[in-house]
């Protein structure tokens, strides 16, 4: 008899020479990380839906892959690493030394529509540091997240960097309309339509990624904007081959204001640093991170928690 | 070097017309953009001709930095990517059209012939009568003519094609241009140039 070798679509099985490179690049990453003081934790690939429900986005609600097991439970294969750790942690975290710093890594799937380069299931590496509030935490992370994507022999790497809550006194300022709509235009870099609803200053930062006079942005956020400044400066000195940029309006739809909170980000529970990786000559997503304390939270874990994930495939077709 | 996708198609005037009226120099194409890649050196750029379905997937890959293509084709394929400005030559309306003069009624079931199946999808899920989505790939206009579909859903230009064939624009769901669409990589890697040439555009007052 013959049987068919095709798989479903959106998967992909890696045999001999593409098994091996992605386990090497695999290993290079998780020494790193042990190196650095990171300890595994090994999540299940099935998890009951209902403790994440209340954070779905319609977006995120279909990606999942969802369904009754024969116990009559709602289940979903897991999409994600980071609100299954909040979950667990929960009610442990009493009883632990912190700051913890735990890695993952394992499979997601999420279902997208079939087009090149979205694979339904993708292998994801990632760390978490949980329990240190502030800039020390996001510049542990951010720095390992470096390390990890300058590894390889990845050309081309740029990494955008922001903060979550950044624009929201500007988007609340603006004349008119609707402050989520505006949010979604700056994230595209709509030229008119930011003109036609807001003034001057968000215009620069559609532009030129920051105001021109950091204060613009009101006094918190000055105040986070120029850390960032030193962040990134310090950063660049060490990682000369990469290009990083300060970009406010890519990250313009995670706010920290409930008023605007309801627009979706692409991940939308960031709420200090955030930050996103693109490498290689084809400019491909390989990865981002920031600080998502208000996730912990929502999951019952009380812990300040940043952290960042890797997607393997991605990095290694980059050269990784 | 500045990889550029531009158009086949309908867009490809407007597109080059565009960037002549803002004075950045794409003259050293050859047959009005009909080689598939063309380097023009001293500008320090390259032009990629792409069929407009395929456009916004070599953009979002990266392959291409930046391009132009209709915000009807953007809707439908999507890609995460940036779209600073939008031509103003070359508009057109995305619209309902039939043999009838009206709408189906509430509570109707219709069948909807489009190329836009995803776009279709997304706006009949917003009335109060119900459609069979038939996705086809040209001359849409057939469809209602030869009764395959009821409605259909398509680009007017100018509707002189729509009144020699006795059928009707029933209603405009949404404006379309062609837009200049920037990877989000290459947004970072190159914002000092295309912000120059975005500036230059609307300078010349051909963008919106």
């Amino acid at each position: 008899m013959r049987v068919s070798a095709a798989l479903p679509t959106g998967v992909a099985a890696l045999l001999f020479e593409s098994a091996r490179r992605r386990r090497d690049a695999e290993e290079r990453l998780v020494a790193r990380l042990r190196e650095a003081g990171y300890s595994e934790v090994i999540l299940p690939i099935l998890d009951y839906l209902e403790p994440y429900e209340a954070m779905l986005t319609p977006a995120t609600r279909g990606e999942l892959y969802r369904f009754i097991d024969r116990d009559g439970e709602l289940l979903a294969l897991r999409a994600d690493f980071t609100p299954m750790l909040a979950r667990l942690l929960a009610p442990r975290l009493a009883s632990l030394a912190l700051p913890l710093r735990l890695y993952y890594r394992g499979d997601v799937v999420r279902y997208q529509e079939e087009r090149a380069g979205r694979a339904r299931e993708f292998y994801q590496l990632g760390a978490e540091l949980l329990g240190l509030a502030g800039g020390e935490a996001e510049r542990e992370v951010l720095r390992l997240f470096l390390e990890l994507v300058t590894a390889g022999r990845v050309e081309g790497l740029q990494v955008v960097l922001g903060f979550a809550g950044a624009l929201d006194r500007l988007l609340l300022a603006a004349r008119g309309g609707d402050p989520l709509r505006l949010a979604a235009a700056v994230a595209r870099r709509e030229r008119g339509e930011v003109r036609r609803a807001a003034g001057r200053t968000l215009l620069d930062v559609v532009e030129n990624g920051v105001p021109d006079r950091a204060e613009e942005l009101g006094p918190e956020a000055e105040g986070r904007l120029l850390d960032l400044y030193a962040l990134r400066d310090e950063l660049a000195a060490d990682f000369p081959g990469v290009l990083l940029s300060i970009d406010l309006a890519e990250f313009a739809r995670n706010s920290l204001d409930p008023r605007l909170t309801a627009g979706e980000g692409d991940r939308p529970y960031y709420d200090g640093l955030v930050f996103h990786a693109y490498a290689g000559p084809a400019a491909l997503p390989v990865g981002g991170g920031g600080r998502y304390d208000r996730l912990f939270r929502a999951l019952g874990a009380e812990v300040p928690a940043a952290g960042f994930s890797i997607s393997l495939e991605r990095l290694l077709e980059a050269g990784g | 070097m500045i990889r550029l996708a531009l158009p086949k198609g309908r867009n490809l005037d407007a597109a080059l017309a565009a960037f002549r009226a803002a004075g950045i120099p794409l003259d050293g194409l050859d047959g009005a953009g009909r080689s598939l890649r063309t380097r023009l050196p001293e500008e320090g750029i390259e032009v990629l001709s792409l069929k407009d379905w395929d456009l916004p997937l070599y953009v979002s890959h990266g392959i291409a930095d930046c391009g132009i293509v209709g915000s009807d084709v953007l809707e439908e394929v999507d890609g995460d990517l940036l779209v600073p400005v939008r031509l103003l030559q070359g508009r057109s309306r995305l619209s309902f059209i039939g043999r009838e003069t009206a709408l189906p009624a509430p509570g109707t079931q219709v069948r909807l012939a489009t190329k836009y199946p995803s776009t279709a999808r997304r706006i009949v899920a917003g009335r109060p009568w119900g459609a069979e989505i038939v996705k086809l790939s040209g001359s849409i206009e057939l469809a209602p003519i030869l009764r395959l579909a009821e409605l259909a859903l398509d680009i007017v230009q100018t509707g002189r094609t729509l009144a020699e064939n006795h059928l009707v624009e029933i209603e405009t769901v949404a404006e379309v241009s062609a837009c200049l669409v920037v990877n989000r990589a290459s947004y970072q890697r190159h914002r000092a140039l295309l912000n120059d040439w975005i500036g230059r555009l609307e300078a010349a007052g051909v963008v919106s």
